[in-house]
């Protein structure tokens, strides 16, 4: 087996809160992750708001502070690298955001916005790059006179395309796609997501796919991590994970999506409440208190990853039954 | 035949605009039958939410009006009732959830205390009534320890329950039409499933009819008995969910479905791209045109479809305004 493009051990993000008393605690948002993701495959993250599935992507990334651990990008550690390397490396990974209404300068027109990149780290000598972001809004389905106009006059799928082009415009090896179909119409999703999946084929890219939409993740994801409460708790390949779940929260999270297969009749599994205060998790399962199937020994000790079958592995003590 | 609770006639909905008036709802007609759930479907500026709005006369004034057309609430024209008519309805016979959660509550009042107010102005209750019934509703929307939270304010509570919430307060005087514009748009999915369990059952326990209105075609599935489809403020489709899903009779509807990547029952390894509807939805400036607004993405266009507006053709409780109907 070839080594992965990106192996990510141990990986913490933590934010300090302030407290009464001018007391200072850690929020752990992302707590001793690991993962690894094959070139040309694309990983989803998935989970609810808070589960620390965008702050997993960030860290890797290393655009927040305050990481623990190692991300090993094609054979280098990223969160070692001193400010010169890490302006260099940073060509190899980038990131695609959900909200194409405010992640583009209203104030550059487009061409800028995609050239950008390759000013700010010089992949290419400064007369080549006019050339190659014409390439680029060709790659993305944008036309060569559109490259004149300024954001707003752009529809949100076209504003999309642009951040797409952007983010190819350093060759990168790893692209980041953090809820980037979110925003978007049913139509124009799926325009998007064609256009990442070909894009894909063609450049053999390597996804980080964070999304909260399972029917996206389904389609566009060949391993997915599921994460609760900054832990994941379940990690499989696409059949698997969809045919096969085995952790609680993931067959909750399944059950509560309404689906128009008829066919599909999932006995919803009602998980009551919300999750624990994060500052504050329990000792044990971090899923206990709102698990229907909870034991004492749930609460003792918080369960390991452990295998189930081949490259899929659940963080549930009751995983084998 | 029994009479349907909401009929629209021949609604025409204009905005006022730079360019002049612009029809965002234009020739649109529906029934909504007592206790049923119908569900509006389709991507944003469809008009699905300025129909919601129209009902609950809350179209943003000077800008939007009713142009034409009538909307029957128990054989009354609301779209002709003044402000005073209008009040007594609003929140007592038609009450409506909003898709922010987190905005719709006042923040300065305790979420008793918006309960009340609706039992108070609408009921007549006085105060302490009003109270009990508040923590009454907030126990019905399975809220738990409702006697303790129903003096919490709104920054106190989760989204998902703030959602229940808005629920209580539109449910506090039992109306006969709740309409839910997007109501899980801005919550997790298994909030969303929560959700949607409460809304079902208490509209069978209530016999409240439920005006649904979300782009999220799963959802109409579990949800809604009929639905509407709508595009660039007309309607394309409607029917029963069941038949509009497994034959739909627009290539709008048609699209609408197949562009979605679905949960399916077993997942194979077969990955196809999805249906893409090619472009975007037509600019405000031609809605009002003698042709059918969808042509432009449409596969199946011809000249007929670009020069005249498609009449409505009926397939036996479902309706297709699609010159091609009889094709698909």
């Amino acid at each position: 087996m070839t080594a992965p493009l990106l192996d990510v051990k141990n990986l913490s993000v933590r934010f300090p809160v302030k407290r009464r008393w001018g007391r200072q605690s850690w929020l752990y948002a992302v707590d001793d992750v690991s993962f690894e993701v094959q070139r040309g495959e694309t990983l989803a993250i998935v989970g609810e708001s808070g589960s620390g599935k965008t702050t997993a992507a960030l860290g890797v990334a290393r655009l927040v502070a305050n990481s623990g651990g190692t991300v090993d990008l094609g054979g280098e550690d990223f969160l070692s690298l001193e400010p010169e390397a890490l302006r260099q490396a940073r060509a190899k990974v980038q990131v695609i955001f959900q909200d194409p209404y405010s992640s583009l300068n209203p104030r550059l027109r487009a061409e800028a916005i995609v050239r950008e990149p390759m000013d700010s780290i010089g992949t290419l000598p400064g007369a080549q790059r006019p050339a190659r972001v014409a390439e680029l809004f060709e790659q993305v389905g944008l036309r060569p006179e559109q490259m004149k106009l300024f954001p707003h006059q752009f529809s949100g799928g076209q504003r999309q395309r642009i951040g797409i082009a952007r983010a190819l415009a350093t060759n990168p090896e790893l692209i980041i796609c953090d809820e980037a179909v979110s925003a978007l119409d049913v139509a124009v999703q799926a325009q998007i997501l064609n256009l990442l999946r070909r894009l894909q084929r063609e450049l053999g890219l390597t996804y980080l796919f964070i999304s909260h939409d399972l029917g996206v993740v389904q389609h566009m994801s060949d391993h997915i991590a599921v994460m609760y409460m900054g832990k994941i708790v379940e990690y499989a390949d696409r059949l698997s994970l969809f045919n096969d779940p085995r952790h609680p929260y993931t067959k909750a999270l399944l059950s509560a999506v309404p689906s128009v297969d008829r066919k599909r009749k999932v006995e919803r599994l009602l998980i009551p409440g919300d999750p624990p205060d994060p500052l504050d998790p329990p000792p044990g399962c971090r899923f206990a208190s709102r698990c229907p199937f909870v034991e004492d020994a749930c609460r003792a000790a918080q369960p390991p990853l452990e295998p189930v079958a081949a490259a899929h592995t659940v963080a549930c003590i009751k995983a084998g039954h | 035949m029994k009479e349907p609770l909401l009929k629209i006639e021949n609604l025409r909905i204009e905005l006022a605009l730079r360019g002049g008036q612009t029809p965002v709802i234009d020739d649109l007609s529906l029934e909504l039958n007592a206790g049923e759930t119908l569900s509006f479907v389709g991507e944003s500026g469809c008009g699905k939410s300025m129909t919601a709005l129209a009902i609950m006369g809350l179209l943003p004034e000077g800008v939007g009006s009713v142009a034409s057309g009538r909307i029957l609430f128990d054989g009354r024209d609301m779209a002709r009732m003044n402000d005073t008519e209008l009040r007594a309805i609003r929140g007592n016979e038609i009450s409506m959830i909003f898709q922010e959660p987190m905005t719709s509550l006042n923040p300065v009042y305790t979420v008793g205390e918006q309960i009340a107010e609706v039992l108070r102005r609408h009921k007549g209750m006085n105060k302490a009534q009003a109270w009990s019934r508040a923590t009454e509703l907030l126990d019905a929307v399975r809220i738990p320890n409702a006697k303790s939270r129903v003096g919490d304010y709104p920054h106190q509570m989760s989204g998902g329950q703030r959602q229940r919430v808005m629920i209580a307060i539109a449910l506090a005087c039992s109306p006969k039409i709740l309409i839910a514009d997007e109501p899980t748009t801005a919550l997790d999915v298994t909030v969303q499933a929560q959700i949607f369990d409460l809304l079902r059952d208490l509209g069978r326990e209530t016999g409240t009819a439920i005006i649904l209105i979300t782009h999220d075609m799963g959802a109409v599935a579990e949800m809604a008995d009929r639905m509407v489809v709508m595009y660039a403020g007309r309607k394309a489709e409607d029917g029963p969910v069941r038949t509009v899903i497994d034959h739909p009779r627009h290539p709008y509807t048609k699209g609408l479905i197949s562009c979605v990547p679905h949960l399916l029952a077993e997942l194979t390894e077969a990955r196809p791209d999805l249906t893409e509807v090619p472009g975007i939805v037509p600019s405000l400036a031609s809605f009002g045109d003698d042709a059918c607004l969808f042509a432009s993405r449409c596969d199946m266009a011809d000249e007929q479809c670009r020069t005249s507006r498609p009449p409505e053709v009926g397939f036996g409780g479902q309706n297709s305004a699609c010159w091609k109907a009889n094709q698909l």
